[in-house]
């Protein structure tokens, strides 16, 4: 399911990422990579705060969205 | 021999810290060829021999984005002599991904972890000795913020590029590895082997740029092509996914072998994002926070130091550290005092018929004769129908408005005429401001008329106008320092982004708007932090729409000339600011150089830390300076056209220095224009003139003004000259005027500001246009809308031709969004600590 779906503080781990190639792209280039364990740390209207490889990234609830778990 | 030594790393890592460290006040700051990514290079400060560049903070060397093309460009074309990687220890993983990618540039590379402290502090374990084996480059542990190791850094580097040994080449997975050998094989005769394998790489990834640049012939690209999707089938992936995957496979490996982790939830900073960023408290929490900052550096102590710097320093002069200046003040109340008991006497005599002309007249006089006045005083005492007369002086209490009345007799009016007005210089320490000094100066020099208008009329009071501003942006420079050292700033974009994405704008167009309110110049230079150029240019255009501290004085002149001093004209131009930014965002979506969402937002948010105070003070230097440049250049070019035009001109059929404003150059220029701004109903030459001196600072509108209307200085609301705007504007066309003056061009100032950041003529030149445009197309709605509405004007083509502008706006505001240019490349999203 997307990343949106996960409650605050759940740590899981990353299955595959969807969408545009230089979305994709970059998302990998920041750690967002299959089997790399991710843990939502806050919500804001659907927009994220993502604990990915010891970084906090935020993300758009588009960009999340893109992200299966 | 001088070594070129590059020091690279993910943005958030120390580098810029690192980097200031190293080489003190020797950086120089400028651009990298044809982007607007800074550029900084600096020599080391312990050898100068050391040449260091410092790359864009980036996160890996992928085509996608101006800083990562900017670095990876001049490693591969200017090959410095080695690689300096910062690596920030505490979240290693990530920042390895980059390093990867230096390994395998042909240049020798040492890897300075930094942050140690925190890792730590963590209580977690990394094993630099195995780290260094495992990448086969020397690893230097270093502390930027503290200074620590960045001294071996340098010294490790050196010995790396004298022994010039090349980092060893990890392995990818089998399968690629057999790609990568067969591509290196096809272009081993064209490339140089120390970077074959970085080519074959980014070949690999299908990498555009690289692809160009070898013009394979169709043959070639075929089998590239064959060799690249066999391996992409055997995965089931695509081929930058592959190699992605592959480097994170591999630094997962070396993170087990070396990093021992403490097993920890949430870290301090998870925990303040949980309250800070937290659904119900993240506004308000926000608001706190803008509201301090706007209260204390516009309203507080940024008005102290404003004041200060244009009434004192580019003024008459100040009270060193404020020592006399209460004597001052209450010597100055006193005065006041004595000079109410001489009007309130003197307008008794006059009732009372006794001769008081030869006072009143030499009181009018500009500068009254003291000698006449005495023997006035002295006639009077002689006369005994004086003696009687008793005058009522009343005094306003300003806290309570309670009225008090003094009986004046003769004796109190003799008195009252002996008083002096103190001079501040005889109080505590009086420092005399610049013009004061400079008048001083010159006039021992005897120069010619010209040049003392030109220096003291001219530079002077332009330049110095502007550089009235630059303590209050220096505090607003530090709050910024502030929340961008702790992290905080980059959470204020996370916050805003939802509300700013529903009219076409990133949450990081925000922050320049929030400054505008202050100053258009650092809220433009504040849109440097965004990254995606489309975004960063609207917001450009749009941030100098927010009423700033210097258009104020316009609107407290109209509101008290032509609105009785009503406080909604105020709040409406915070409104008009506010709905143009709006309107324009919404509007400027609809054409095909802006089309497209806002960029995604992804965004690093670093970890909340103590801000440094030399973080702080550099910050906000580097920005404060680069304004009084600024103001050293652009402003001082144009205050000496504006004061040319404004004292020259055609007078008694001869051309010179002119005695009466109506006749200089300006008046001219300003009469050719009215035309113009008929439409918007205050085509005066005066207004005109008044707009385009608003153009050098807006704080000129009121003054020009006075000087067109002929009074020598006005107040700040422009008091004197209430009667003749009354004269000049009905309230729609005073209203159209200051909506002009509000959305029009910003200061010069602004617009070098504006420049720079767009760094390119024909944007500067459109987004100028555009305000100019948008300025006047609001205006014209205005008086038209609002004369037909009050009954001043009728139906006419002026408002055809408003009808016709509302129409067009409104097609545009619901139209459809056009098609975006092709995707865009993200560009760095992060914002550089």
């Amino acid at each position: 399911m997307p990343l949106t779906m996960i409650d605050a503080g759940v740590e899981t781990t990353v299955k595959q990422i969807h969408g545009r190639d230089q979305t994709r792209r970059f998302l990998q280039n920041l750690g967002f990579v299959e089997g790399a364990k991710v843990r939502v740390v806050s919500s804001l209207q659907g927009n994220l705060i993502v604990s990915v490889k010891d970084v906090r990234v935020a993300i758009s609830q588009q960009m999340a969205s893109r992200i299966y778990v | 021999m001088s070594i070129r030594l590059a020091l690279a790393g993910n943005p958030n890592c120390g580098k810029t810290t690192m980097f200031n460290d190293l080489t003190g006040a020797t950086q120089y700051v400028g651009n990298w060829p044809g982007v607007t990514v800074e550029k900084k290079e600096g020599r080391w400060k312990a050898d100068k021999e050391i040449r260091i560049t410092d790359l864009p903070g980036i996160y890996s060397l992928s085509p996608y984005t101006l800083e990562e093309v900017v670095a990876r460009d001049y490693l591969v074309g200017e090959k410095p002599d080695a690689i300096m990687d910062l690596v920030d220890a505490s979240n290693i993983e990530r920042n390895l991904y980059l390093t990867t990618q230096l390994l395998e540039m042909g240049i020798p590379v040492v890897v300075a972890l930094n942050m140690m402290d925190i890792v730590e502090k963590r209580g977690d374990v990394i094993d630099v000795k195995k780290l260094s084996s495992l990448l086969g480059v020397p690893v230097v542990e270093t502390a930027a913020v503290k200074g620590k190791g960045t001294k071996e850094l340098v010294e490790a580097a050196k010995k790396a590029v004298s022994a010039g040994k090349l980092p060893p080449q990890h392995e990818f997975p089998e399968n690629i590895e057999k790609a990568l050998q067969q591509i290196t094989d096809m272009i081993a005769g064209v490339t140089e082997e120390s970077q074959r394998r970085w080519y074959a790489v980014k070949l690999f990834e299908r990498d555009q740029k690289v692809m160009a640049r070898f013009q394979f012939s169709v043959d070639t690209q075929a089998k590239l092509e064959a060799i690249i999707s066999a391996v992409e089938e055997e995965l089931d992936d695509d081929a930058e996914s592959i190699i992605t995957d592959a480097r994170y496979q591999y630094i997962g490996g070396i993170v087990k072998a070396c990093v021992k982790k403490k097993k920890t939830g949430m870290t301090v900073s998870d925990k303040i994002d949980h309250i800070v960023t937290n659904r119900i408290l993240a506004l308000p929490i926000f608001a706190l926070v803008m509201f301090i900052v706007y209260y204390v550096s516009v309203t507080t102590v940024g008005t102290i130091l404003t004041d200060w710097a244009n009434d004192g320093v580019f003024g008459d002069g100040w009270h060193l550290a404020g020592y006399g200046a209460g004597a001052y003040e209450e010597a100055g109340a006193e005065y006041e005092t004595q000079t109410a008991y001489r009007d309130a006497w003197l307008a008794a005599a006059e009732e009372g018929g006794v001769d008081v002309s030869a006072i009143t007249e030499q009181l009018e006089a500009e500068e009254p004769d003291a000698d006449v006045l005495a023997g006035a005083t002295a006639a009077l005492a002689a006369d005994a129908s004086a003696a009687d007369i008793v005058g009522t002086a009343a005094f306003e209490d300003e806290e309570t408005g309670t009225v008090t009345e003094e009986a004046v007799d003769f004796g109190m009016f003799e008195t009252a005429m002996a008083a002096e007005e103190p001079d501040p210089a005889n109080y505590g320490i009086w420092v005399p401001g610049i013009p004061v000094l400079l008048e001083g100066a010159l006039g021992g020099l005897g120069i010619a008329d010209w040049l003392y208008s030109l220096i003291m009329d001219g530079i002077v009071a332009g330049v110095g106008a502007v550089l009235g501003f630059v303590p209050q942006i220096l505090v607003l420079f530090i709050f910024l320092a502030l929340l961008e050292d702790c992290g905080y700033m980059a959470r204020v974009a996370f916050i805003m982004d939802r509300i700013f994405r529903k009219f076409g704008l990133s949450g990081k167009s925000f922050i320049p708007m929030l400054i505008g309110t202050g100053c258009g110049v650092p809220g433009v230079m504040a849109s440097r932090t965004i990254e995606q150029e489309r975004d960063r240019r609207m917001t450009i255009m749009t941030t100098t729409f927010v009423p700033c501290g210097a258009k104020l004085p316009i609107i407290a002149l109209i509101a008290g000339a032509l609105f009785d001093n009503a406080g909604w004209v105020a709040f409406s131009a915070y409104v008009i600011g506010v709905l143009a930014i709006i309107v324009s965002g919404i509007m400027l979506k609809k054409f095909r150089m802006f089309a497209g969402e806002p960029a995604p937002f992804v965004m690093e948010l670093p970890a909340y830390h103590t801000p440094t105070l030399v973080n702080v003070l550099r910050s906000m230097w580097e920005r404060g300076w680069s304004f009084i440049k600024k103001a050293g250049t652009i402003i001082l070019l144009s205050t000496i056209v504006l004061w040319f035009l404004q004292s020259y001109g055609w007078e008694n059929g001869a051309f010179g220095a002119v005695e009466n404003i109506d006749n200089c150059i300006l008046a001219g220029i300003g009469n050719a224009l009215a035309p113009i701004f008929a439409p918007l109903g205050w085509a005066s030459w005066q207004n005109v003139v008044a707009t385009v001196t608003g153009w050098i600072a807006k704080e000129n509108v009121v003054a020009t003004f006075g000087q067109t209307y002929g009074f020598a200085e006005v107040a700040e609301d422009g008091v004197e000259i209430w009667a003749n705007l009354q004269a000049s504007f009905t309230a729609v066309s005073a209203y159209s005027f200051m909506c002009f003056n509000l959305l029009c061009a910003p200061c010069f100032a602004a617009m070098g500001a504006i420049k720079r950041e767009m760094n390119n003529a024909k944007w500067t030149c459109f987004a100028i246009g555009y305000m100019m445009v948008f300025a006047y197309a609001v205006a014209l709605m205005v008086y038209q809308f609002g004369g037909l509405l009050t009954g001043e004007l009728s139906f006419g083509v002026g408002t055809i031709a408003a009808v016709i502008v509302l129409a067009l706006m409104i097609y545009l505001l619901v139209r459809k969004p056009a098609k975006a240019d092709g995707a865009e490349g993200l560009r760095k999203m992060s914002v550089q600590a």
